[in-house]
């Protein structure tokens, strides 16, 4: 582990940014659009939320993978001035750096509105989880993958979950809670694309699909696009969400060493984001205790665990108590989690969804809010990833 | 009886590499993984290892991420591992793989005796593939691609118990 280079109190993008505005476009597994109509759907949809018009963004960050760039979405939305802008390597899990970016440019004055977009056919274009080919490898990391076979996201974060149930003795009926539950949440919310319920005993007889990896341990591969609308929180205050104020309290990005090629690393049970964890709390002066929500990057159902771990929910190797039955992680237990379905059930946005999530928790707004609590603080994260990032998001 | 031998399939053993699928251009690659490929062809398992601080290093990269030196060399290893992690890929995600019936195949992360976490992608050939664990000591075995006999990939077997 290095050693945290930022002091603890070191915090300047602390409440300085405002969520006020999020849209998507619908989920589905052939869009029949171009991934410019989506990415504008999105964010006209996040600016209406807003009240705002999308002539007023002046800031973007969005993430390198995505093929719209910023001149595309200069001209499509009529941008006057796009007067800061930024991309973010590796979404998915770093997914949440996009509105910690954001949240920087809106604290240092670079932009008076940032919109973080993710849009993509990532379903009816290319497919994350399928390898193309044939192909000649010009070295690198992948020429000592791909030539045994290890080719797609579940090979590689598959031995980290074989390993994790080596070391703690987790198993794929524990993985099935969170499917259970996520799934449980999926079936309130209209926008999901998986919304019938399933028991643990049908995520026990889904197929094997990289040993110990089940169907259903994975997330889903769809189209779609989804955005976020940042200002000043003085600004939000004259916006359509003025009565409840969504802030940022803290930020962070981290990763380990030897990330390249995902599975060459010292230890495999252990997520990455121990790293970003442990900044991230030290800058925000707060733990695990203090979040009233887990939002999860869950590309594969077991990293619930790992996260809850890295993130100091639970101490490691527990997890697997804490989700088994579901109950705790339910929109109505202990630590409301993922209550939009997820990357599993509701859609794969390559990680923006949660923070969204977020925003509609503390609004109120959520399909599966929970009943006997108001939602303060939500930690919208992603457990492993090559690079990792997680926010905190408040009510203000 | 069907459903029996049906399972036993499920799980037979991997013999050979897998065909149709990327392999690296031995012609095109940086100068610093060059050693490597030419050690399998030589049926030796040469890992880069730093000429200064002697530490081994995998993949290959042109400077020892610990002393920074560029100085590197390939010495051959002893070829005996153990396994650290693996999958069994039972879903073709190429269609190589999809279509010349090469599931169910096992990737497993090999952990070789030189240095503490110095590990390896292969595969695990000749043994059922449900009987594939974590801690399997394993030994290295060589074997040219059908698609190109130049790229010979280091595989592993059970180690002959001595």
């Amino acid at each position: 582990m290095t050693e945290t280079i930022t002091p603890a109190d070191h915090n300047a993008i602390r409440d300085r940014a405002a969520i006020v505005g999020i849209g998507e476009t619908e989920f589905s597994w052939d869009s029949g659009k171009s991934e410019l109509q989506l990415a504008s759907e999105a964010i006209k949809n996040a600016c209406d939320d807003a009240g705002i018009s999308p002539h007023d963004i002046d800031g973007m960050v969005r993430y390198d993978s995505d093929n719209n760039t910023e001149t595309m979405l200069v001209q499509a939305l009529g941008i006057k001035t796009l007067r800061h802008w930024e991309s973010i390597a590796f979404g998915g899990g770093a997914g949440n750096a996009t509105v910690g970016h954001a949240a920087a440019a809106i604290a240092a004055g670079y932009c008076n509105y940032a919109v973080c977009f993710r849009a993509g056919n990532l379903r009816s274009n290319v497919r994350l989880g399928q390898a193309r080919g044939p192909e000649r490898i010009p070295g690198g990391s992948r020429s000592f993958l791909v030539p045994w076979g290890a080719m797609a996201p579940a090979h590689n974060f598959g031995m980290f979950v074989r390993r994790y149930m080596h070391q703690y003795g987790a198993t794929s009926r524990d993985f099935g809670w969170v499917a259970v539950t996520l799934r449980h949440h999926a079936s309130r919310n209209p926008r999901a694309l998986r919304r019938k319920p399933i028991t643990i005993e049908d995520h026990q007889r889904s197929r094997m699909v990289a040993d110990p990896l089940r169907l259903l341990d994975f997330c889903q591969e769809n189209d779609g696009a989804a955005a976020i609308v940042m200002t000043t929180p003085e600004r939000a205050r004259d916006l359509r969400h003025s009565k409840t104020l969504v802030l940022v309290e803290a930020a962070a990005q981290g990763s380990g060493p030897s990330i390249d090629g995902v599975v060459f690393r010292p230890d495999l049970a252990v997520a990455e984001s121990a790293h970003t964890a442990r900044d991230l709390w030290s800058r925000a002066r707060l733990t695990a205790k203090d979040m009233d929500a887990f939002m999860f990057y869950d590309h594969f159902t077991p990293f619930c665990l790992l996260g809850l771990e890295a993130y100091g929910f639970v101490p490691f190797g527990e997890a697997r108590d804490f989700v088994q039955g579901g109950d705790n992680i339910r929109f109505d237990g202990i630590l409301p989690t993922n209550t939009h379905g997820g990357n599993h059930s509701e859609a794969y946005i390559h990680g923006l969804t949660h923070p969204q999530e977020a925003v509609r928790l503390i609004r109120g707004t959520s399909t599966a809010q929970p009943p006997k609590k108001q939602i303060n603080r939500v930690l919208s994260c992603s457990s492993t990833a090559q690079l990792s990032a997680a926010v905190i998001i408040r009510r203000g | 009886m069907a459903r029996k031998q049906q399972e036993e399939a499920e799980f037979e053993a991997m013999t050979r590499p897998l065909e149709g699928i990327p392999l690296p251009d031995l012609e095109n690659l940086p100068d610093y993984e060059r050693g490597f490929w030419e050690g399998t062809r030589s049926h030796e398992l040469r890992i880069q290892r730093c000429s200064d601080c002697k530490k081994y290093r995998h993949p290959p990269s042109p400077m020892c991420p610990h002393c920074h030196s560029m100085n590197y060399e390939w010495p051959g290893t002893n070829g005996q591992g153990q396994v650290y992690s693996l999958v069994v890929v039972h879903h073709p995600v190429h269609r190589a793989i999809g279509e010349k019936e090469q599931v169910p195949y096992n990737i497993c992360l090999i952990e070789l005796e030189e240095q503490e976490g110095l590990r390896i992608i292969s595969n695990v050939l000749d043994v059922p593939q449900d009987e594939i664990s974590i801690g399997m000591p394993v030994e290295v075995t060589f074997m040219p691609t059908v698609d190109d006999p130049n790229v010979v990939l280091p595989m592993f077997v059970r180690a002959r118990s001595d």
